[in-house]
């Protein structure tokens, strides 16, 4: 009877530490809905300039953090039934707690602020509140993927490269961070919040190559060192990025073509990771990722240079000419600093990879 | 492996920082253009009675981001009971500008500014389809004998040339911007 009792109990467990692992693939899931809708709702202000809160890219941001919602009251409900190993997910939990709050806090805020003030730009409080809301979502989302994933240890080769769906929405998540702190895109009739051009250029210079390469090295630490992860994140992260910054500007079409190659610094990072699987190795994959920031972060970036080194007028249709024209200067300025970067992530990724492991 | 690291960095830096960037650059600019016919319906009126000014514009160049019409009236002060809008199918609500508002001025999409003089409408799409056709309709009904007047002018952007502005040459407006000038006698 007891044994019974035992196989009973050690069954109910595993079935609620899967309830946790799919609400934090739910989290990480409507995150990336909200990423995406948010990235395409630069494009939609830019181009369209909408009048309504109520648009497409909105919609999708929404829905993205109703997933998100729906995603932490599961994550509660699995740990809720836990028995052994509440002190496993509780850190996730907690996040995910923090960043819904602020994520489903944000929406009111938002639509308070819009009905008072208009539009408001990138970087406004609700805004604000919004992005540092989906940032520890997904960072809940991914301790807890990959905290499962390492409970399990399975077999199962395709198991470890759900770390992508963790890893990603942090990255996306992160890029909006550092955009807002980086565009001139935040500058309305009511308020002026476009950051200081100088400190802008700055950030963007540091953190933009820290977070290509903490990313990308997550997830491969994390999958110990599995061959396509960082391939496949990098080629996701370019697919979201490629169909909301460039596809719906119909004057960035054409470079579509330079876009994609973009791929390839990151298939040279997978195979030296999966081949090398040394600190050496490791150094070398960041220090590449860093460097190639400008290129990867097309084309918004191009505004936050501009502020410094043309200080012109840029609509739309002008981005790809004004990109490409401030491309060297850019490439002369950034590209120590940005490798230093890549390689200060990885021993951020590091340490980082090894706190998720250790609870 | 660091010699196939070494050959495809080497390929892709040549060509995202050499090659393609030359090219994007080589290419000319997109330069769109607008055009404007308008429609009076009539030159003489009595006080009372309203009059109609018909826009129609169109995009005669390349794809455009934002292209403009503008209806602005320098003999008034105030056109809230005077002028309304008929029909209108531009994708942005019209933008009403009172005098004293700051405006952009000298085609440099708001990096020169000047003080509105007079009041304006401003009918904004976002963006533009080369051959895409415009209305702004306006129905006016002046308060006072005299000559009223109307500029009209259209702006497309990117203002690269004179090319992105109707008319090219003619009277200018306050904000150094050339106009067509339309004039309506109100008589008692």
């Amino acid at each position: 009877m007891k044994v019974q009792q035992k196989k009973q109990f050690s069954s109910f467990e595993k079935h609620s530490q899967k309830i946790f692992f799919f609400g934090s693939i739910l989290v990480s899931f409507g995150i990336l809905f909200v990423t995406v809708g948010g990235s395409w709702d630069i494009t939609n202000h830019l181009l369209n300039k909408p009048e309504t809160f109520f648009s497409l890219p909105h919609a999708l941001m929404y829905s993205g953090v109703a997933i998100t919602l729906i995603g932490v009251a599961i994550s509660f409900i699995g740990y809720r039934n836990l028995h052994h190993f509440k002190n496993i997910f509780s850190l996730p939990l907690r996040i995910k707690f923090l960043g819904i709050a602020l994520l489903t806090g944000a929406g009111p805020f938002d639509f308070v602020w819009h009905s008072n003030f208009g539009l408001d730009g990138l970087l406004s409080p609700p805004h604000f509140t919004l992005i540092i809301g989906m940032l520890f979502c997904s960072i809940g989302g991914m301790i807890g993927i990959s905290r499962f994933l390492k409970l399990k240890s399975s077999k199962n080769f395709l198991l470890p490269y759900l770390l992508i769906l963790g890893v990603l929405p942090v990255w996306l998540a992160g890029s909006g961070v550092i955009s807002s702190l980086t565009l001139p895109f935040s500058n309305t009739d009511y308020f002026q919040f476009n950051p200081d051009e100088t400190f802008a250029f700055v950030v963007a210079t540091i953190a933009f190559p820290f977070l290509i390469s903490f990313s990308a090295l997550m997830a491969s630490k994390i999958s110990n060192f599995k061959p396509g992860i960082v391939t496949i994140l990098g080629g996701l992260f370019l697919l979201i990025y490629g169909m909301t910054a460039i596809g719906p500007n119909f004057s960035m079409l054409e470079s579509a073509e330079f876009y994609a190659l973009n791929l390839i610094p990151f298939v040279i990072s997978d195979l030296i990771l999966s081949f090398g699987k040394s600190k050496r190795s490791s150094l070398l994959a960041g220090g590449i990722l860093g460097s190639v920031f400008y290129m990867v972060y097309y084309p918004y970036v191009m505004y936050t240079y501009n502020e410094v080194l043309l200080g012109k007028l840029v609509s739309p249709s002008m981005i790809f000419h004004t990109y490409f024209e401030i491309m060297p200067q850019v490439i002369q300025f950034t590209i120590i600093p940005a490798i230093i970067m890549g390689i200060i992530a990885v021993y951020v990724a590091n340490r980082f990879s090894k706190k998720i492991s250790m609870y | 492996m660091m010699g196939i690291v070494i050959i495809a960095l080497s390929f892709y830096f040549t060509l995202t920082v050499f090659i393609l960037p030359e090219k994007y650059i080589a290419k000319e600019q997109l330069v769109p253009s607008p055009y404007l016919e308008i429609e009076l319906s009539s030159v003489e009126i009595t006080l009372g009675e309203s009059f109609r000014i018909s826009s129609i514009s169109e995009n005669k160049g390349d794809y455009g981001d934002i292209h403009i019409v503008s209806a602005a009236f320098p003999t008034e002060q105030n056109i809230e009971n005077i002028v309304q809008i008929a029909s209108y199918d531009f994708s942005n609500s019209p933008q009403f500008i009172e005098p004293g508002e700051e405006i952009g001025a000298k085609y440099s999409g708001g990096l020169e500014i000047v003080s509105a003089q007079y009041p304006s409408i401003e009918a904004m799409n976002r963006p533009v389809h080369p051959g895409t056709k415009y209305v702004m309709d306006l129905q006016i009904t002046p308060d006072e004998i005299g000559e009223f007047i109307v500029y009209m002018k259209s702006i497309d952007i990117p203002h690269s040339s004179s090319v992105s502005h109707f008319p090219q040459s003619g009277q200018l407006d306050h904000q150094g911007e050339y106009v067509l000038v339309y004039t309506v006698n109100v008589n008692p």
